[in-house]
C-alpha cells in the first residue's frame, strides 16, 4: 500500500524517520507551517522557517523518495503576538504562492481571542484572493465551538467548503465538519488526540468520504508511522480496501491537488532516489555511499 | 510595598544560602536598589544559578505566616530556592513602578532560559501595577513547557486578578487538559461562569467519546449554569468511578447547588470518603481546599 501523510512536521524529525516512513509506504507528505514549540521573537525567524519548508526540507524528503509539499501560514498561537504576527503576515505573498505550497495553513484558533480571529480572517482573505486551499488547525480547548466558528468565519469570507480542511477532529466534531461540506482530517497522535482504534470506528461509522488520516508528528511524543499503522489496523478490522485507500491516500490528494501544486501523475510513479544530489552544496549524506536508483523506463 | 516584599524574601533566603551566596544576594540587592543597566540586570538574574540550586524551600509555618502578611495571597510552597533568589533580585529593583522596569522585565523573557522563565513568571504576583504584564502572562500560558505554565496557573492570584474571561477560561481549560491540580488555581471558587461550564462539559464529553477517564479536578470547574448536563454527566460517570472519584463528583455537584443529586447518588455508599464528602457537601464545605486530596498532581512543583 502507498500512503500520504498530509500533516507532519518533518523539520522536527530525523533521517531515520524518513527511512522508516519510506519503507512503510509513505510516498508523500504535507508539512504545515506551525510554531516551533516555543514562541518566535522576531520576523526573521519566520523567514528562515518558511524558506526551510519550501527549500531544504523538500530536498531532504526527496532524498528518501518522499514528495514533500507544505502549507504556509501564521499559526494561531503566535497570532497573539500582534506586532510580530502582522510582520509575519507580510511574508505570505513571498512564500505562499511557491511551487508545492498546497494550502494556507495551519491557521485557525487556539484560545479564540480577537487577535487570533484577525489573523485568521486576514489569511482566509489571502486564500480567497489567490484561490487557495485552507488547512485549519482546531483548538485543543473548546474544540467543538472553535471548529464551528472556524467554519462559519471561513464561509463568511468566501472560502468554498470543498477547499476547507479542518484538522484534529474527533468523535464530537466530525459530523459538524461533514455537514458543512468541508474535509475532516484526523490526527493519530497518542494521548491528546485520536488513537488508531478510534479512527477505525469513525471510518466504519461515517464512511470514507472526505475523511483524511494524518499523524501531525512533530517535536512531541508522536509517531510518523501513524498513517500506515492506522491503515493496517483498518485492514485487520475489516474496513474495505477502497475506504483505506481513500482515507490514507486519495482524499488528501483530492483535497490538496485543488491547489494546482501537486503533480498527480508524477506522484503516481515510483520515486527515483538520487542521493548524490545536493542542496546549496549540502547533502544528507555523511560519508555514506549515495543511493542512486535507475530511472523508470517510459 | 516592594520594600516589604524584598525584606520578606530576604528573611526566607538568608537561612537557606551559603555564605558566598548570601554575599552575592546582599551585594546584588544593593546594586539593584541603586539602579542597574539592562545588561547588568540580566547578568544578575543569570548568575543567580551559581549561588542557588533548585532545592525545595520547605517553608516553616512561621515563614508561611510571614508570606501571608504580605497580603497578596500567594502560595510559595512550590517555589525552589533559585526562583526565590531570582524573584528577590527582581523585586529589589528601585524602579518597579517605572517604564524602565517594565521594559527590562519584558526583555528578560526574550533571552530567558527555562529556569529563568519560571522565576520571571513567579514574580508577577509580587509586582506593582500588575496589569502592565497581562499580555506577557497570557503569552506564558501558551507555553508548551508544563512547568512554565504551572508557574502562572498555580498558587498565584495573578490570573484571577488580571485575566479577562477568555484568558481565564483558557487557563482553567489548559490546567485541566494538562491534569494539573485544579484546586491550586487560585480564585476558581468564585470565577466559574456559564461559558467555562459549557467548555468543561464539552471537554468531559470529548473524554467520554475517547474512552478516557475524567480528571477529578474537572468537578471543581463547573458552576451552577447547566445543571441538567452536569447531573447527567455525574450519573454517567458514577457507575465506573472509584471512591476518590465519587467524592469529587459529590463535591462538584454541591458546588453547582446540586446537593440533592449528590445525596441520591451517594445514598447507598458505605465508603468513608464518599460519606465524608457528602457531609462536607451538606455543610457547604466545597471550596478548592476540599479537593486537595482528590486531585492528581502532575505539576513539577508539589505543594
Amino acid at each position: 500500500m502507498r500512503f500520504f501523510d498530509p500533516h507532519i512536521h518533518m523539520v522536527s524529525r530525523t533521517t531515520d524517520d524518513y527511512q522508516n516512513m519510506a519503507a512503510a509506504g509513505i510516498r508523500a507528505v504535507i508539512e504545515p507551517a506551525f510554531w516551533m514549540g516555543q514562541p518566535r521573537t522576531n520576523v526573521g525567524s519566520f523567514v528562515d522557517y518558511f524558506a526551510t519548508l519550501v527549500g531544504w526540507e523538500r530536498f531532504r524528503a526527496s532524498q528518501f523518495g518522499i514528495a514533500h509539499y507544505c502549507t504556509i501560514g501564521v499559526n494561531s498561537k503566535e497570532a497573539n503576538n500582534e506586532g510580530l504576527a502582522r510582520e509575519a503576515l507580510e511574508l505570505l505573498p513571498h512564500f505562499a504562492l511557491k511551487e508545492g505550497v498546497v494550502a494556507i495553513g495551519e491557521i485557525g484558533y487556539d484560545e479564540i481571542t480577537p487577535a487570533e480571529e484577525w489573523v485568521y480572517q486576514h489569511q482566509l482573505q489571502f486564500a480567497v484572493d489567490h484561490d487557495m486551499v485552507v488547512m485549519v488547525h482546531s483548538p485543543h480547548r473548546d474544540k467543538k465551538n472553535g471548529i464551528i466558528r472556524s467554519i462559519d468565519v471561513a464561509r463568511e469570507i468566501g472560502v468554498p467548503m470543498e477547499k476547507l480542511v479542518i484538522d484534529h477532529n474527533n468523535e464530537e466534531t466530525v459530523q459538524a465538519v461533514l455537514d458543512a461540506g468541508a474535509w475532516a482530517a484526523f490526527t493519530i497522535y497518542p494521548n491528546t488526540k485520536m488513537g488508531s482504534e478510534r479512527m477505525v470506528e469513525i471510518v466504519r461509522q461515517y464512511g470514507p468520504d472526505r475523511l483524511i488520516v494524518d499523524s501531525s508528528a512533530d517535536w512531541g511524543v508522536s509517531d510518523p508511522l501513524s498513517v500506515p499503522k492506522t491503515a493496517h489496523l483498518m485492514q485487520e478490522r475489516g474496513i474495505e480496501q477502497s475506504a483505506i485507500e481513500l482515507t490514507c491516500w486519495q482524499n488528501a490528494i483530492d483535497a490538496y491537488a485543488q491547489s494546482g501544486q501537486i503533480d498527480v501523475d508524477e506522484l503516481m510513479r515510483d520515486p527515483v532516489i538520487d542521493q548524490s544530489q545536493s542542496f546549496s552544496d549540502n547533502s544528507v549524506l555523511r560519508g555514506q555511499q549515495p543511493r542512486i536508483d535507475e530511472p523508470v523506463q517510459n | 510595598m516592594s520594600q516589604s516584599i524584598t525584606n520578606t524574601l530576604e528573611t526566607l533566603l538568608a537561612p537557606r544560602l551559603a555564605d558566598t551566596a548570601l554575599a552575592f544576594w546582599q551585594k546584588s540587592r544593593d546594586e539593584l536598589t541603586a539602579g542597574v543597566s539592562t545588561h547588568r540586570f540580566a547578568a544578575l538574574i543569570a548568575l543567580a544559578s551559581r549561588h542557588a540550586k533548585r532545592t525545595p524551600l520547605e517553608l516553616s509555618p512561621e515563614e508561611i505566616d510571614a508570606i501571608a502578611e504580605l497580603g497578596v495571597s500567594i502560595d510559595m510552597r512550590g517555589w525552589n530556592l533559585l526562583e526565590l533568589l531570582r524573584v528577590g533580585l527582581i523585586t529589589a529593583r528601585c524602579d518597579l513602578n517605572e517604564v524602565s522596569f517594565a521594559e527590562d522585565f519584558e526583555a528578560q523573557f526574550v533571552y530567558a532560559d527555562e529556569g529563568e522563565t519560571c522565576a520571571l513568571y513567579r514574580a508577577l504576583a509580587l509586582l506593582p501595577a500588575g496589569e502592565r504584564f497581562v499580555w506577557r502572562a497570557g503569552e506564558g500560558c501558551r507555553t508548551n513547557m508544563n512547568n512554565v505554565f504551572a508557574t502562572i496557573a498555580l498558587d498565584t492570584p495573578y490570573p484571577v486578578q488580571h485575566f479577562d474571561d477568555t484568558a481565564w477560561n483558557q487557563l482553567v481549560m489548559k490546567s485541566l487538559f494538562l491534569e494539573l491540580p485544579l484546586w491550586r488555581v487560585l480564585g476558581l471558587d468564585n470565577r466559574r461562569s456559564q461559558d467555562l461550564t459549557r467548555m468543561v462539559l464539552d471537554f468531559a464529553e470529548e473524554r467520554e467519546s475517547a474512552g478516557r477517564a475524567i480528571n477529578n479536578g474537572l468537578w471543581l470547574c463547573l458552576g451552577p449554569h447547566d445543571n441538567e448536563r452536569t447531573s447527567a454527566l455525574a450519573l454517567r460517570a458514577w457507575a465506573a468511578a472509584n471512591s476518590g472519584q465519587h467524592a469529587a463528583i459529590v463535591l462538584g455537584l454541591a458546588r453547582c447547588n446540586l446537593v440533592a443529586v449528590a445525596e441520591q447518588l451517594g445514598a447507598d455508599s458505605i465508603d468513608t470518603s464518599v460519606t465524608s464528602a457528602l457531609q462536607a457537601a451538606q455543610n457547604g464545605q466545597t471550596d478548592n481546599i476540599h479537593f486537595a486530596q482528590l486531585t492528581a498532581d502532575n505539576s513539577e512543583t508539589q505543594a
